[in-house]
């Protein structure tokens, strides 16, 4: 109990010097908010008039306690530019970034296993040799390019998925491969040098012995052990992959938290980048939290970590 | 050992499924089309962005005016040509010094919800741009009216110079004679608002605006789509002919241009690569219909006049006469006309007797000289970071190399390059353009070269006392001709000064699928919906249209 109130503690700590960053960032960097309120043709007086009513004009420290005091009360304001609360705008986007993701995960452990199985048997021949070069090109291959590529074949001249835009869950195909399939190839190397460590080991050479067939062998027998390290990895993928889908959702202008920031940033929208940031730290803190407590719940050997 | 790393695995997966539910877009449903009636039928578009704002106080981009337009009235309005023409408005008076207006509205008109619009929402609509907590950026243009600055200061209720003496009469006191104040009733901060609803939401009005113009909200999800339906309670029974707008954002200019090809949209620009092809085939009407028009906007570079070595007017001479406008043009595959004057072709006050600087490197060369500048000198060019901004800028960078000016290009996000180029002494050379708000010359010399306004919109601060006391010989002419002639001289003056590197006017060009008429591109206003109709297509609204 004592270990999980300190880590709580700890996490609101973190996420404090989070928005103090964050907000002192904002401030360094050239550009006036008011003046990106007013618009490029607003005279002085309408600008001084935003300023005070935006409670810019105040100093630094007023204006990051303002900020604070009511964040502490559950308000994280409302957009600069288009005038809506942050926090109905961060639900609005959090699920469509959360379904991204995890589409994207789902597709790259898919490739992943897939790729993986399919290659461990001829491992050093030819076969192996140009999958290893087909994923070094797929995994250096730009996100923009690779979008617009499959925009073009697989949108336009094939009509296998809509053209952009995010209505329904088949919208959500393209964008979801071309964020997957990168990290996919990943797995299946990684998962393809797994099973060739796990295929000389003892138990498989029993199994084989026993009379195991090569396919069960491999994807049953064999998968079992060699996925584990995989499992630990795609646990931490999915955080990263949630704050990391910016060029994806630029790409195919997927309205989730990646783009909501990357907007902010351009329009000097100080509440919205205050509110993606801190989102965004919560999540990771939180899902680190997380994965801390089961480990200590599944496993007593590290209860006094 | 499995069980527990499957736990790990299985938990945000099961999370992802939940959220994946809550999420996708319900259909819309149509009323089905009359065979063979122009009336009917949705107008699908396609936008890379949310529309910034729907309350007219608050927009001030092209974007939001487009569909403001559609769901606001203003008293007074643009016909086609650009000319005032009463819009809620019956009539309007003016006082013979100019300094007092008055306005009869339409009688009978009512907001989408069904209260009627009186002259009092009128007086709360103005009311509500100059209150400070509307944080309007089109408070200036309402200013001069009477007890205007009072009552943004809190001092008074109410504007004393804004009355509503009975339902549908509206009068207006200003401090003194407006020559423009026509225009800045057409402008779509003056929409009439229903007011005290306004004021009860807030900056939640965007989300529920209630106007008396031809549509209505109907959703409005940001990042995905805006959707707009017939208003039943328009005041004009024959309009519009669509059922709706559907409008789907998160669409850039190439996949608009793929979604248009596969007839998912109506209206397209149209990508550069594409341009010279499409234009060949303009004739044939294929892929589409082609309409273009001139907008009232100048692109050019601005020097700042305050540093050196474009504290010299030979120097930004010679600059004008370096580049070649015409490649310029050719980069931009034949969209625009080459600048010789700041005001626009087509702007009231445009006058054709400057000949601007054509190219000539010869004479650049020697006005360098003659500045002491004969071994070229390095600059900065500040741009913004787009592709044509890019291309145009090494274009130019290019053709000062040939007269021994090296240019450096320094590209920014919009929201510093705007903050950089108000400090007095940091940017030298910056790209921008000038679009008009109203059609008067005054909207392009007043507001950007008068040397007072270097807080503003002065960002080449340019500051010549010849030059500001033409502007201000011409500025209280209300007598047309007299008035686009005193601003005409100004302008020689300013383009002979040279305070900018004058580049071009941009020719926009769009493509209509052929079942749109009555699309009509507007050199002062976005496109207008309320007179488009489409052919009678009942199979295609059940079709592929985005959602419906």
């Amino acid at each position: 109990m004592r270990y999980l109130v300190g880590r709580i503690v700890w996490a609101l700590v973190i996420l404090l010097g989070t928005t103090w960053i964050t907000f002192a960032i904002v401030f360094v960097v050239p550009g006036d908010p008011a003046r990106v309120v007013a618009g490029p043709r607003a005279d002085a007086a309408t600008l001084a008039g935003i300023r005070r009513e935006l409670g810019l004009d105040r100093s630094l420290s007023t204006q990051y306690g303002r900020y604070l005091w009511r964040l502490a009360h559950g308000d994280l304001g409302r957009s600069y530019a288009n005038r809506q609360p942050v926090a109905r705008t961060l639900a609005h986007r959090l699920p469509a970034t959360a379904a991204l993701a995890g589409a994207g995960l789902a597709i790259a452990i898919a490739i992943g296993l897939a790729g993986g199985l399919a290659t461990a048997p001829f491992a050093g021949r030819l076969v192996d040799r140009a999958a290893l070069v087909g994923s070094l090109a797929i995994l250096s291959a730009p996100v923009f390019w690779l979008g617009m590529l499959a925009l073009y074949w697989l949108g336009f001249r094939w009509r296998l998925v809509p053209l952009g835009g995010a209505a329904s869950l088949r919208h959500l195909l393209l964008p979801a491969l071309v964020l997957g399939i990168g990290t996919g190839v990943y797995y299946a190397r990684l998962l393809h040098t797994n099973l060739q460590e796990v295929l000389t080991a003892d138990y498989i050479r029993a199994a084989r012995a026993r009379g195991v067939g090569p396919v069960r062998l491999l994807a049953v027998h064999a998968l079992r052990n060699a996925a584990l390290p995989l499992l630990t990895i795609i646990g931490l993928d999915f955080a990263a992959l949630l704050n990391g889908v910016v060029l994806t959702e630029t790409v195919f202008h997927w309205p989730g938290l990646g783009r909501l920031a990357f907007d902010a940033v351009l329009a000097l929208d100080v509440p919205v980048i205050m509110g993606t940031v801190l989102l965004s730290a919560e999540l990771v803190v939180a899902t680190n939290l997380a994965v801390d407590l089961v480990y200590r719940i599944v496993d007593p050997r590290i209860r006094l970590g | 050992m499995k069980g527990r790393l499957d736990r790990r695995a299985v938990t945000p997966l099961l999370g992802l499924v939940v959220l994946a539910s809550c999420f996708g877009d319900p259909p819309l449903a149509w009323p089905p089309r009359a065979p063979g009636s122009q009336r009917g039928g949705v107008l699908f578009l396609a936008a890379p962005d949310d529309v910034p704002t729907l309350d007219p106080a608050l927009g001030y981009d092209s974007r939001s005016w487009m569909y403001e337009q559609h769901l606001f009235e203003t008293l007074v309005t643009y016909d086609d040509e650009s000319r005032l023409v009463p819009q809620l408005a019956a009539g309007w008076s003016i006082s013979d010094d100019g300094r007092s207006y008055r306005f009869t509205l339409q009688a009978g008109v009512t907001f989408s919800d069904g209260t009627r619009l009186t002259a009092a929402d009128a007086v709360g609509s103005l009311e509500r741009v100059l209150d400070p907590k509307t944080r309007s950026q089109g408070a200036e243009y309402y200013r001069g009216i009477r007890g205007a600055a009072d009552y943004a200061a809190g001092r008074s209720e109410h504007v004393t110079g804004l009355a509503a003496p009975d339902a549908t009469t509206l009068t207006v006191a200003l401090d003194e004679a407006d020559p423009l104040f026509l225009h800045k009733m057409a402008l779509l901060f003056a929409a009439v608002v229903p007011a005290d609803y306004a004021r009860r939401l807030g900056d939640d009005f965007t989300d529920h605006p209630i106007g008396s113009g031809p549509f209505v909200l109907r959703e409005w999800r940001r990042g995905e789509r805006l959707v707009l339906a017939r208003n039943p309670r328009y005041r004009r029974n024959d309009r519009p002919f669509l059922d709706g707008i559907v409008e789907q954002s998160g669409v850039d200019s190439e996949l608009a241009w793929l979604q248009f090809l596969s007839g998912e949209i109506d209206v397209a620009g149209i990508p550069s690569a594409d341009f010279p092809s499409i234009r060949r085939a303009a004739a044939a009407e294929r892929p589409g219909r082609l309409i273009s028009g001139v907008a009232l906007v100048t692109n050019y570079l601005g020097f700042n006049c305050a540093m050196p070595p474009f504290d010299d007017r030979r120097v930004r001479q010679a600059l004008n006469y370096a580049v070649d406008k015409d490649d310029v043009i050719a980069l931009l595959s034949g969209r625009g006309v080459v600048a010789t004057s700041f005001v626009p072709p087509g702007m009231p006050g445009y006058t054709s007797a400057t000949r601007g600087y054509p190219y000539d490197p010869e004479r650049a060369r020697a006005l360098l000289r003659e500045a002491g500048l004969g071994a070229g000198f390095a600059t900065e060019l500040w741009t913004q970071s787009s592709d044509l901004d890019l291309k145009i800028g090494q274009k130019v960078q290019h053709d000062l190399a040939a007269v021994g000016v090296t240019m450096t290009m320094k590209q920014l996000a919009w929201s510093s390059f705007l903050e950089a180029i108000r400090q007095p002494r940091r940017v030298p050379l910056f790209d921008l353009a000038w679009s008009a708000d109203f059609p008067d010359p005054s909207n392009f010399l007043d507001v950007l070269f008068q040397s007072g306004r270097s807080d503003a919109n002065n960002h080449t601060f340019y500051a010549n006392p010849t030059f500001d006391r033409l502007l201000a010989r011409a500025r209280p002419l209300t007598d047309p001709a007299a008035r686009n002639r005193a601003y005409a001289k100004a302008e020689r003056l300013l383009v002979d000064d040279a305070p900018v590197l004058l580049l071009y006017h941009p020719i926009t060009y769009v493509m209509l699928q052929r079942r749109v008429h009555g699309y009509a591109l507007h050199p002062l206003l976005p496109a207008r919906f309320t007179d488009v109709w489409l052919d009678p297509e009942p199979a295609r609204d059940q079709g592929t249209g985005a959602g419906s």
